[in-house]
C-alpha cells in the first residue's frame, strides 16, 4: 500500500513539476505529532514605526508577536468538508488550534492540493455565526424565524415526539431530505431504514437527468465522462472544465488529469453558450444556444452514418440496433424458453427473424417482409429517423454553422479510430479515443433525450466502454434501474407524493420542487398523502432550489420540520421548528470513495478538532435521535441498519443493545476492512488499495461484456409508456418525449413573447459550491456577489454598461407570470449576445456576510409543466428580458 | 546558496485563485489584501473570444525599484533572491509601492487584527483559540528569519508598515513550498533554486520559451511565465474580487 502511495505521488511529482527535495511537502511527513522548537521571538517589545500613525495600539505589539514559543505543532489527516469529492487533508495544528488545511498528498483525488474552497474553509468553522446550541422556534412558520436556545435533550425530545406522532400512521409521511449526503451508509440508508421515512436528494437539480438516460441507454449510473489517460478528442460539453468538475467528481481530479491530457495533446471543444468555464482549454468553441444540445446531437448521429463511422461489430453484438422494429413501433418477438418472449433479429442465411443472441451476424440494416407486415432493424429505423436531422436544419436551431457541425462529426469520426484495438493490463480491448463529457448539463426540457443522443454518438463509433473512450462510473456496474427501465410501470392512481410509477412520470428522479408542487395539490396528481414531518440534512432547498416560490408553497404544508444543519439556513429560517447545529469538520464521517477513476481508495474524515460550540457530527446526531424516537437498539434499529450498511458481521457487528461512539463503529468497520482499526486512518487519512483493473474499468473488458447489458439504441419501453401514459389521460406535455429513439421539438420556454428576447442560465463558479460558501467571507471576497453577464452589443442595445444595476425578469411561456431580481450587469464577450448568464450562489439572507450579494437566479426559474423533463428534473433555462434598474424604486 | 525563483505555467493554470487563499490564510494577510493575486483576462470580440488567467506574485525582482527607494534598508534584497520587508524597521513612507510597477504592496492602514473577517472574538471560539486573532494564526510569522534574523514573514503585524508576498521565507526556510505552489490543483506554479540544473525550474528554462512582466522596466523579475502570452492593451480583466489591486 505504501508502495502505491509512493507511486502515485511519484506520477504526480514528475508530471506536475513538483520541485525535488530540500524544497518537500511537508504533508508527505505524515508524522502524526512532532515538536518545533521555534527560533526566539522575544525581540523588542515596541514596533518600529507605527508611532507615525496613531495612538497607543500602534505601538504595542499585536497577539502576532506574543506567541510563547516553544509550540506543539502537530498534523491531523483528515477530508475536505464543503465540496463533494470529499478531498483529503492534512490539518495543521498550533497547540492543539488548527490554523491551516493543506493537501494530503496521498489522497488519489486531490494529491496534495487543495481549490480555493478547501482552503478557505477554515473560516468556515471557526465562524461566530454558526448555529451555537440547539434551537427551538417561537414564531409562526413562514418568515424569519425567532429562536430560543435550548438542551440537545429537549430538541432531540420534541423531534421525536413529532417524528412518531407521524410513523405511527404512516412512516413514508416522514421525510429525509439530503443535499449532500457524506456518510449514505448512515444517513440515507441506516437512518432512513431505521425510522421508515422516505427520502429525497438533489439529484433533479444536478444531472440526474443524465443519470437516468445512461442507466436506460447503457446500465450505468453516471453521466458521460471521458477515459481521460486515453481520450484524443473530447467534446466538453456544459460548463464543467474550469468551474466544477467530471462526473462524480468535484473539481481538482478532473483539471489534473485534464492537463495531463492536453499535455498529450487531447482537443477540447467546448459546446456552451459561454466560454468562461473552458477558458484557454477550449480548441473550439461552438456558442450553443441554450437547451439546443439534442439538435446537436442528432446531427452528429445523422453526419456519423452519412459518412459512415460506424463500428458494426459493437452496435450488432452489444446494442439492440439489429433487433427487428415492427411497423407498430414494437419489437418483433419470438417464442423462448417456456413462456418466455426473446427479441428477434434478422438472420441474412435463413432470411427470416430468429431469437437475439442465437447467432452471431444478423443483419444490422434493412427492410425485411415477415408475417405478412414488414420490420426494420432498430438500426435502420434510427437511420430513417435522423435522415433529416442536417447540419443545415440543427444550424437553425442551435446557431452552430452547418460546416463547423460537419467538421466536428469528422474529427470525432476520425479520432475514433474505429477498429483499432488497444492492451490494457494484458487485455486487448478496441480503443476510440473520442468521448463526451456532459456532467451538469442534462438538467434542461429535453436533458433525458439529449444525453441518451449524445450516448448513441459514441456508441455508433463504438466509444462507449473502449479504451479513450466514455466512462460513466468508476467501475463497470449495471445499475439497479436497468432492468426495470426495460418495463416501466406507469400505475393508476392513486400514486405517493413523489409520483413515482405515475402516468406523469414513468421515469422519476425524485424531484423536491415537483414534491412541492404536489403537496401544495396533490388532488391535481391523484395523489392522497402528503408527508407531514420533514428532516433536513445539509440541504437548503429555498436558497438552492428553483422555484423558491413553488418550494414555499410545498414547505408551508409541512407540520414539523427539524434542519440538521451548521448554519442557520434560509429554509431552516423559514420553515424549522427545530434546529440541530451538526459539526462541520470536526467529526468522525464515511467512509468516502477516495478514487480518482484510476485507482482504488477509502477515506474517512477524521476530527482536527473537538465540535465547535455545542454542534455534533450527524453520525452522533443520529445515534441519539433514533435513541430518542426508539429505533436505535434491536432488530431493524438503527445499529442493525449500520451493521448490514457497512456489513459488519461476526465479530466487528455492533452488538445490537449497547449505544457505541462513532470512533468505535468506524475502529470495527476499519477491522473489518482488514486494518489495525480507525487509527489507521487517524494516522494516513486514506486507504489506497491499488489501480484499478482494466477488466473492472472498460466495459468491453468486464466479464459479461457491458455487464450483459444490452445497449439501448432503440428504446422500445419509453414508446410503450407513451402509450400507456395516453391512455390513462395524461397530458401531452407529459408524454410527448417518451419516444423510443431522440426526437427535436420546440422548447416550451422558447414560446415566450418576443419581448423577453434572452435566455438565462445559471451556472456554478469556482470559489462556490452550490449555497453552502457564499457566508464563508474569504470566498464571498473572492467571489463577491450576484451578477448577470452579458455580452457588449446586447448590453449596448440596451444602454446597460459594466456593473449597472439590472432587473432580470423571467416569463412563464405556460402560466403567463412574470418575476424580476435585481442584479449587476457584467459585461463579457465570452457569451452568446441572445443568452444571459447568473451563477447561482447566492440570494441568501441569515449569514451576515450574505448582505448586498444581490440575488439568485433560482428565484426566477420556475418548477412545472414545461420547465423540467420528462424524467421528473429540473430545467434551468427561461427568457427573460434585461433592462436597466437605475432610476426605479 | 540557493536563488530562488517561481515558474507559471500559463498552459496550466486554470484561474481557480486557490493560491490567492493559500497565500492569506498561510499569512494571515487582512481583507481586501492579497499578496498574490490570479488575473482572469478576455480580449478578442465574440465569438472570436480568447481567456487566459495570470497569476501574478511579488515578482522579487534582482532589480528590485523597492528597494532602492526604502530610505531605512526596511525592504532588501537577500542573496538567496528573496526580495523581503523588515516589519521593525519598516517606517511606512510608501516609496516602494510608489517604485514597484507591479502593484504588490499593501499598506496597513489600521491594526490588522481589526479587519479580519469575522467577529472572532466570540467567547465559544476564543475557548478553543486561547482568544488569538485571527484564530488561524500562524505562529511562524512572528519568527525572525534568515542569517540576518530580521522580522520579515507575514506582514499583517503592525498598523503602518507595509507588506507583500514573502515567497513564503518561513517555509522556504523550513524546506517548505511557498504556500501557493504547495495547494495549486494543478501545478502551474513552480518553486525552487533556479541555480540548480536538475531542478524543474531550470529544467522549464532550457525546454521552453518564456516571458518576464513589463520586462521593459528593467527590474529583471523571479517570476517566469510559460506558456500564454503577455497580456495586451487588448485584455480586459473580468471576474474581480474585493481586493486592494
Amino acid at each position: 500500500m505504501a508502495c502505491e502511495q509512493e507511486e502515485a505521488r511519484g506520477r504526480r511529482n514528475g508530471a506536475l513539476g513538483v520541485v525535488p527535495p530540500p524544497i518537500g511537502r511537508w504533508a508527505l511527513k505524515l508524522t502524526r505529532r512532532r515538536f518545533i522548537q521555534g527560533s526566539a521571538a522575544a525581540g523588542a517589545a515596541i514596533a518600529g514605526s507605527g508611532f507615525l500613525f496613531g495612538g497607543l495600539d500602534s505601538i504595542v505589539r499585536s497577539p502576532a508577536a506574543k506567541s510563547q514559543l516553544p509550540f506543539v505543532e502537530d498534523f491531523i489527516p483528515t477530508m475536505c468538508w464543503v465540496g463533494k469529492q470529499d478531498c483529503g487533508m492534512m490539518a495543521r495544528r498550533i497547540d492543539g488550534r488548527v490554523v491551516k488545511f493543506e493537501g494530503l498528498a496521498g489522497n488519489p483525488r486531490n494529491a496534495g492540493t487543495l481549490c480555493p474552497k478547501g482552503q478557505a474553509q477554515i473560516g468556515a468553522i471557526y465562524d461566530p455565526n454558526r448555529v451555537k446550541t440547539p434551537l427551538i422556534r417561537t414564531n409562526p412558520k413562514g418568515t424569519t424565524g425567532r429562536w430560543r436556545e435550548v438542551s440537545w435533550n429537549e430538541a432531540l425530545a420534541l423531534t421525536a415526539e413529532k417524528v412518531n406522532e407521524v410513523r405511527a400512521r404512516s412512516p413514508k409521511m416522514v421525510l429525509w431530505q439530503k443535499g449532500r449526503s457524506k456518510a449514505e451508509k448512515f444517513y440515507d440508508d441506516a437512518f432512513v431504514n431505521a425510522i421508515g421515512s422516505s427520502k429525497l436528494g438533489h439529484g433533479a437539480y444536478c444531472s440526474d437527468a443524465g443519470y437516468r438516460a445512461l442507466e436506460y441507454t447503457i446500465g450505468l449510473h453516471g453521466v458521460q465522462h471521458p477515459d481521460m489517460r486515453s481520450t484524443n478528442y473530447l467534446l466538453a460539453w456544459g460548463w464543467n472544465i474550469t468551474n466544477a468538475g467530471g462526473n462524480k467528481f468535484c473539481w481538482i481530479t478532473w483539471p489534473q488529469q485534464l492537463v495531463a491530457a492536453r499535455e498529450r495533446g487531447m482537443k477540447v471543444v467546448h459546446i456552451d453558450p459561454r466560454l468562461r468555464s473552458a477558458g484557454p482549454f477550449a480548441d473550439t468553441w461552438l456558442p450553443i444556444k441554450p437547451g439546443t444540445d439534442l439538435a446537436l446531437a442528432l446531427a452528429l448521429c445523422q453526419q456519423l452514418i452519412e459518412m459512415g463511422y460506424l463500428d458494426r461489430p459493437y452496435l450488432t453484438t452489444y446494442t439492440n440496433a439489429p433487433h427487428l422494429v415492427g411497423d407498430d413501433g414494437l419489437i418483433l418477438r419470438l417464442p423462448g424458453e417456456g413462456d418466455e418472449m426473446v427479441e428477434a433479429v434478422w438472420d441474412p442465411a435463413s432470411a427470416g427473424p430468429v431469437r437475439a443472441g442465437s447467432i452471431e451476424s444478423p443483419a444490422l440494416e434493412g427492410t425485411f417482409e415477415h408475417a405478412g407486415g414488414s420490420c426494420r432493424t432498430a438500426f435502420e429505423v434510427f437511420k430513417a429517423h435522423v435522415v433529416g436531422y442536417t447540419p443545415e436544419w440543427a444550424a437553425d436551431i442551435t446557431g452552430i454553422a452547418a460546416g463547423d457541425i460537419r467538421t466536428i462529426a469528422r474529427d470525432f469520426g476520425d479520432h475514433a479510430m474505429i477498429g483499432s484495438t488497444m492492451v490494457v493490463d494484458g487485455i486487448e480491448i478496441p480503443y476510440r479515443p473520442v468521448s463526451i463529457m456532459s456532467y451538469h448539463m442534462a438538467q434542461q426540457e429535453l436533458g433525458f433525450q439529449a444525453l441518451r443522443a449524445m450516448t448513441i454518438v459514441t456508441m455508433l463509433v463504438g466509444a462507449v466502454g473502449a479504451v479513450g473512450g466514455v466512462m460513466s462510473d468508476f467501475t463497470w456496474k449495471i445499475h439497479k434501474n436497468y432492468e426495470p427501465f426495460g418495463d416501466l410501470r406507469v400505475d393508476d392512481p392513486p400514486y405517493d407524493f413523489t409520483l413515482k410509477n405515475s402516468k406523469f412520470f414513468p421515469i422519476n428522479t425524485g424531484f423536491p420542487g415537483m414534491v412541492a408542487k404536489v403537496m401544495a395539490d396533490p388532488g391535481r396528481y391523484g395523489v392522497e398523502e402528503i408527508p407531514e414531518v420533514a428532516i433536513l440534512h445539509m440541504v437548503n432547498p429555498m436558497a438552492s432550489f428553483p422555484d423558491r416560490k413553488q418550494i414555499m408553497e410545498g414547505y408551508d404544508k409541512f407540520k414539523f420540520v427539524a434542519v440538521i444543519s451548521p448554519w442557520l439556513s434560509e429554509t431552516a429560517d423559514y420553515y424549522a421548528d427545530v434546529v440541530l447545529p451538526s459539526a462541520t469538520i470536526e467529526k468522525y464521517e464515511g467512509p468516502i470513495n477516495a478514487s480518482d477513476g484510476y485507482i482504488d481508495a477509502t477515506a474517512l474524515r477524521i476530527p482536527p478538532m473537538e465540535p465547535l460550540f455545542e454542534s455534533r457530527g450527524e453520525i452522533d446526531i443520529y445515534l441519539d435521535l433514533t435513541e430518542a424516537i426508539g429505533t436505535l437498539f434491536g432488530e431493524g434499529g438503527y445499529l442493525d441498519e449500520i451493521n448490514k450498511g457497512l456489513t459488519l458481521e461476526g465479530e466487528f457487528a455492533l452488538p445490537l443493545y449497547v449505544k457505541p461512539t462513532v470512533r468505535e463503529i468506524f475502529d470495527r468497520w476499519a477491522r473489518s476492512q482488514g486494518l489495525e482499526g480507525v487509527s489507521y486512518f487517524e494516522e494516513h487519512g486514506v486507504q489506497v488499495k491499488g489501480p484499478i483493473a482494466a477488466d473492472k474499468r472498460y466495459g468491453y473488458a468486464v466479464d459479461p461484456p457491458f455487464g450483459g447489458a444490452l445497449h439501448r439504441l432503440y428504446g422500445e419501453s419509453l414508446l410503450v409508456a407513451q402509450r400507456t401514459m395516453r391512455d390513462k389521460g395524461a397530458e401531452e406535455i407529459y408524454w410527448q418525449d417518451y419516444t423510443a429513439l431522440p426526437t427535436w421539438r420546440q422548447l416550451t420556454f422558447d414560446r415566450s413573447p418576443p419581448e423577453y428576447d434572452l435566455t438565462l442560465i445559471s451556472y456554478k463558479q469556482i470559489e462556490h459550491k452550490q449555497s453552502r460558501t457564499s457566508f464563508v467571507p474569504l470566498l464571498a471576497e473572492l467571489s463577491p456577489g450576484s451578477r448577470v453577464d452579458i455580452n457588449p452589443s446586447t448590453a449596448a442595445a440596451r444602454a446597460i454598461g459594466h456593473g449597472d444595476p439590472v432587473w432580470v425578469e423571467s416569463q412563464n411561456a405556460i402560466t403567463g407570470e412574470t418575476r424580476r431580481i435585481e442584479s449587476v450587469a457584467a459585461i463579457t464577450s465570452s457569451i452568446r449576445p441572445d443568452t444571459v448568464g447568473m451563477p447561482h450562489h447566492f440570494g441568501l439572507w441569515t449569514h451576515p456576510v450574505n448582505r448586498g450579494q444581490g440575488a439568485s437566479p433560482n428565484e426566477i426559474f420556475y418548477t412545472g409543466e414545461g420547465y423540467m423533463g420528462q424524467t421528473a428534473d429540473q430545467s434551468f433555462h427561461v427568457k427573460v428580458r434585461v433592462y436597466p434598474a437605475r432610476g426605479e424604486g | 546558496m540557493a536563488k530562488y525563483a517561481m515558474a507559471v505555467d500559463l498552459d496550466r493554470c486554470q484561474g481557480c485563485r486557490a493560491c490567492m487563499e493559500a497565500c492569506k490564510i498561510e499569512n494571515n494577510t487582512v481583507q481586501s489584501v492579497f499578496w498574490m493575486y490570479v488575473f482572469r483576462l478576455e480580449s478578442g470580440e465574440y465569438p472570436d473570444t480568447k481567456m487566459s488567467f495570470l497569476p501574478r506574485p511579488c515578482q522579487h525582482c534582482d532589480n528590485a525599484p523597492c528597494v532602492k527607494v526604502c530610505p531605512v534598508g526596511a525592504r532588501y534584497k537577500r542573496q538567496d533572491g528573496l526580495v523581503l520587508t523588515d516589519f521593525e524597521r519598516c517606517i511606512g513612507c510608501r516609496y516602494c509601492e510608489l517604485a514597484c510597477p507591479y502593484g504588490v504592496n499593501y499598506f496597513n492602514w489600521t491594526k490588522p487584527e481589526r479587519r479580519q473577517y469575522l467577529d472572532f472574538d466570540d467567547p465559544g471560539i476564543a475557548a478553543v483559540t486561547g482568544g488569538v486573532l485571527p484564530p488561524y494564526q500562524n505562529p511562524d510569522l512572528a519568527v525572525k528569519h534568515g542569517e540576518e534574523q530580521r522580522l520579515t514573514a507575514g506582514g499583517g503585524h503592525f498598523k503602518g508598515v507595509m507588506e507583500k508576498c514573502t515567497f513564503c521565507v518561513h517555509r522556504v526556510e523550513k524546506g517548505l513550498q511557498p504556500a501557493c505552489v504547495a495547494t495549486c490543483p494543478v501545478g502551474a506554479l513552480v518553486f525552487g533554486d533556479v541555480e540548480d540544473e536538475s531542478g524543474e525550474v531550470a529544467r522549464m528554462l532550457r525546454d521552453r520559451a518564456h516571458f518576464r512582466l513589463l520586462e521593459e522596466a528593467g527590474t529583471r523579475p523571479s517570476v517566469m511565465y510559460f506558456g500564454g502570452a503577455p497580456p495586451t492593451g487588448d485584455s480586459k480583466e473580468i471576474e474581480t474580487v474585493k481586493a486592494r489591486v
